[in-house]
Formats: C-alpha cells, structure tokens, sequence
C-alpha cells in the first residue's frame, strides 16, 4: 500500500509470488505440502537433540577419564549413577536425623529457598518500586544496596544464628538477605525507565494514584520484576546449598556434606546431577513466566 | 472574553547555562468550534504552547485561560492526542480508551461502557477492540488515540502532529475522518493543532498560527483561511485563496533557509 503507484516493479511483485503458489499448488498437494514442512521441523528439533546428546556424551567420556585417571577414588559414571539410581528409587525414606532419603532433604530445601526468596521479594519489589519511582528514596536506598550487594550471604549467618536462635531460621534468614539485591535492581531499573509518553497519559487523563500503578508502573515494570526473581531464585538455589552446610540437618546442602564425610563421592555427584536439574527447572519456570507478561510495545 | 485566550504568555526552563525561554509574548483568542492550526519549524515551540493550553507545563509568564478559568493542570475540558500515539501497550483498544473514560467521567459504569462503545464505533475500530495496540497499523492506533480524546468529551481537542508519522494517503484519509468527528459534535469543540504540513493546515483550519524560529519564540502571523465548508481537496486546491495563503505561508517558511542556503531558493 504504501509502494508508489507509478513504481514499475511495484506490480510485478505479488503476480511473481502469485506463481510461485501455483506452482506448489499444482506440484503437490496441501498435505504433502505440511508434511514437508514437518519433517523439516523434526529434522531441525533432531539436529539440536543430537547436538545436546553429543555435548553430554563428550562431558562423559572426560568424566570417565578423570576417574579412570584418579584410580577411581573421583567414582565414575557406572558407579554413580548405579547409586542415583538407588538414591531415586526411594527417596522419601526416614531413618532418623542423619539418614533421610534425597525427596525429604531436597524437600526441605526447596521449601527453605521458596519461604526466604518470597519474603524477601515481598521486601524487594515494594522498596525496588520506591526507589525507581522516587529521587529521594533512591537516594536514601541505594548506598546500601551498594554496600551490601557485594557481600556473600554466608557472612550473614551469623547475625541470623544470633537474632533467631536457630539454625533452620538462620539459613531463611541468609536467603531471605540473597533474594534481596537482584530483584530490587531489577524492580527499580524497571520503574524508573517508564517512558514520558506513558507518563503523558497519565497526566493528561488524570489518573488516581492506584490506577498510574496497576494500569502503567505494574504492566511496564513487571518483566523487569520477573528477570528480577528469576535472578534471585537462581542465586539463593546457589546459596542454599552452603548454607546448609554451615547449618547442618537437613537439606541437600547438608546431605552432600553429610556424604562427604561418609566418604561417599558417588551420593556427592549425584546430588550434583540433582541441584543442576532444580535449578534448571527454577529458571525455566520464570523463563516461561517472563514471557507471559511481556508485552510488544 | 474569548473561549480559549492566551495573554501574554511566556514560557521558560531552568537549564544549567541559565534560563532558556521557549516561547515569549504570545497572545492568542480563539472561540469555541474554531479549527487552529500552528505551524512552524522544529524547536519553534509549537509544543511548548500545546503543552501549556494542555495544562502539561505552567506558563512562567503570562496567563491561558479557559472558560474564564485560568489553566492550572491537566483536565478533562482537554483532550490530548500525542504526537505518537501513546497507547498503553499492554492495554488491549477497548481498556486504553475505557481507562481514560473511567478516570475522568463520573457517570454510572454502564453509561461509561456506552460511550467507550459508541467512540469505537465512531472511528470504525469496533470490530478490533479487543486487539492491543502493537497488532494495529499507525493509522489505526492513531484513531484509537483520537477516540480516546473524543471519548472524555472536552471542549477543546489537542493534537501534537497528530497525522505526522503517518504516509500520505491515511493521512488524508485521517484529515477527512476528524473533520467528520467535528461535523457530528455540531462543529462544537475547538480544536488546536500542531503540524508541519502546510496543505493540512489550510485544508482543516479556520486560522494558521506560523511562530518565529526560537529560541524565545514569537507569533510571527495569524492568517485567516475563509475557505467554506465542507471543504474539498480537489475543489479549494484551485481556488485563489487557497493559492494565496498556500504561497503566503511557504514565504514565510521558506525564507529563513534562502538566507542561509545559496540563495537559489529567493524566487519563492
């Protein structure tokens, strides 16, 4: 449409493109038509498995070798996952406070990242959005953020053992302080690049208070705020695992430990394979989420 | 006392070199149902003034009055459509103009869906109220903007280059489409708007606003178009008048370049 009239090759175009349809058309039918398309998905979908299979395969073999390399005190793969395979097919076993089976530890885990990171999302966004909407609360905000952003949480579990008397709660405690930074970055980063024009339209129709938020601030912001918590959740699953550790119990950071010190390196990597995988899950779940609420512009 | 009177009104900003003065001394009466144009190179502070009458920015100089009633803020007696649209765009065309309604009208919720409804129906997008803006071509997102505007039933309509992004045949379609809008409110809202386009302008106005160059810019002439409507392009194109003024407002626009260009351009 928007192509001049008096443009000789503007008529050209969609009779050639025309042709071409014919072409296929006549050539072979509809079905044979998707059917091609199809296959070139399959083909395109096996390539990257093929790819991915042959990665792991490669990571495998260099496993293999170090083992062989060690003697086989780093245990190779047969080994372990003979033993993670053990591990899987009973995992909700209780055998008292030193023997639980990987579904209880990774349980108790996760159950600790999911209370300390929503707590501390429920402190983030709220400030992050402060500090992004305001001169004076960025101002009153950030040199602590600043301050305390660089600091590894482990160095918090003291003060959360002083405060809370508690092990269990200390360790909330240290992922609450973890799920602080990146959200509340993120959150702020968001609120305060709202564009003018957005703004403009507040202004211009008179928009209340609550309606700037939930119609303009909240819409805007929130991929931010969800590249925010997908970055905390991943840093506190990082987190989670030293810190039960330190704290002891229960838990998968504590079960490795508790491994290693069984002289069981088999159950260590195995609880390796798993902590990937958690964690692979945790950032497709806000990969996906991320996506749901973003917008085009 | 005319319905939309600009006394004396200067605007200034605060920048770290000292004051910068957008626009000074201006002074403009323009009475209900009349179709302005202003007209003006880039950085003449056509904006400025638009923003001002919008209640967008405060006159540091000067006073804008409506009704008889000095301008302090945004309202609802204003309707502003941007230069670019400024949908929300998480918003699908039904809530962006609902969402202005709801802010501004004080009628009961089912009278507010009317309106919204009937605004859509005006501008022929009823059928795509439930889209977001990013699925719309410019042209449709800028009659959603232009609902939204009629929609809150102000007595004066604000347009910032409203057609400007767009090419030239749904431009002038869109000149014909807010030219209906006017006719069907009994000709009653006062428009004011900003644009480049000198054949736009006489096209749609009863007076043309052509500004100085700025900085502290100044009305420079206010000319009359007496073209009767309804007016048709291919009619009034020949008419002497519209030569007139058509070549009266390219001086005007044109001669600061012949001075500093080569001078080729002095003929005009």
């Amino acid at each position: 449409m928007k192509e001049p009239l008096d443009d000789a090759s503007a008529p050209k175009k969609p009779e050639s493109k025309m042709r071409v349809v014919r072409e296929e058309t006549k050539g072979e039918s509809k079905e044979n038509y998707k059917l091609k398309l199809f296959v070139s998905y399959l083909v395109e979908r096996g390539t990257s498995v093929f790819l991915a299979l042959a990665g792991l395969a490669l990571f495998v073999a260099f496993w293999s070798f170090i083992s062989k390399y060690t003697k086989e005190d780093l245990p190779g793969p047969v080994a372990t996952l003979t033993v993670l395979y053990e591990m899987l097919r009973d995992p909700f076993y209780d055998y008292g406070p030193n023997d639980k089976g990987i579904g209880l530890q990774l349980m108790s885990s996760i159950g600790r990242v999911l209370l300390g990171f929503s707590i501390g999302s429920i402190v983030a966004i709220p400030v992050g959005i402060l500090m992004g909407a305001s001169a004076v609360y960025k101002k009153l905000f950030y040199p602590i953020v600043q301050l305390l952003k660089p600091v590894s949480p482990l160095a918090w579990f003291p003060i959360g053992l002083v405060v809370f008397k508690d092990t269990g709660m200390a360790t909330i405690f240290i992922i609450f302080i973890t799920s602080l930074w990146s959200t509340l970055i993120n959150t702020a980063f968001g609120v305060s690049s709202i564009p003018q024009d957005h703004k403009n339209v507040a202004k211009a129709f008179g928009f209340s208070r609550m309606r700037y938020l939930t119609k303009i601030l909240i819409p805007y912001s929130l991929p931010h705020i969800i590249t925010g918590l997908r970055l905390s959740i991943g840093v506190a699953w990082l987190v989670i695992v030293a810190g039960e550790m330190l704290s002891g119990g229960t838990g998968i950071g504590f079960f490795v430990w508790d491994s290693w010190n069984a002289l069981s390196l088999e159950r260590v990597i195995s609880a390796i394979i798993i902590i990937g995988i958690i964690g692979l899950l945790f950032d497709k779940l806000f990969t996906v989420i991320e996506n749901k609420v973003s917008y085009k512009p | 006392m005319s319905y939309l009177e600009i006394k004396d009104m200067e605007i200034s900003f605060p920048t770290p070199k000292g004051k910068y003065v957008a626009v000074k001394e201006i002074n403009l009466s323009v009475e209900k149902g009349e179709i302005i144009s202003i007209i003006g190179h880039s950085g003449c502070g056509k904006s400025t003034i638009m923003n001002a009458i919008g209640g967008m920015v405060n006159p540091t100089g000067g006073s804008v009055e409506l009704n008889n009633k000095k301008i302090k803020g945004p309202g609802p007696d204003r309707g502003i459509v941007f230069q670019n649209y400024s949908l929300l765009p998480w918003l699908s065309v039904y809530q962006n103009i609902f969402q202005a309604v709801d802010s501004v009208m004080t009628c009961s919720k089912k009278e507010k869906i009317e309106i919204v409804e009937n605004n859509l129906k005006m501008v022929n997008l009823y059928a795509h109220k439930d889209k977001l803006p990013g699925q719309l071509s410019g042209g449709m997102k800028q009659r959603v903007a232009i609902a939204r505007a009629f929609a809150i039933n102000p007595g004066v309509l604000l347009l910032d280059e409203p057609f400007g992004a767009l090419d030239a045949l749904t431009k002038g379609t869109m000149q014909l489409e807010l030219l209906k809008l006017w006719n069907l409110n009994n000709r009653d809202k006062t428009i004011v708007m900003i644009t480049h386009d000198i054949e736009e302008a006489i096209f749609l106005s009863d007076r043309i606003v052509v500004m100085h160059n700025g900085p502290a810019a100044t009305i420079r002439e206010i000319e009359e178009v007496h073209l009767p409507r309804p007016r048709n392009k291919l009619e009034i194109v020949n008419m002497p008048e519209y030569i007139a003024i058509r070549d009266r407002l390219l001086h005007l626009l044109t001669d600061k370049f012949s001075i500093e260009d080569m001078g080729h351009m002095h003929k005009n």
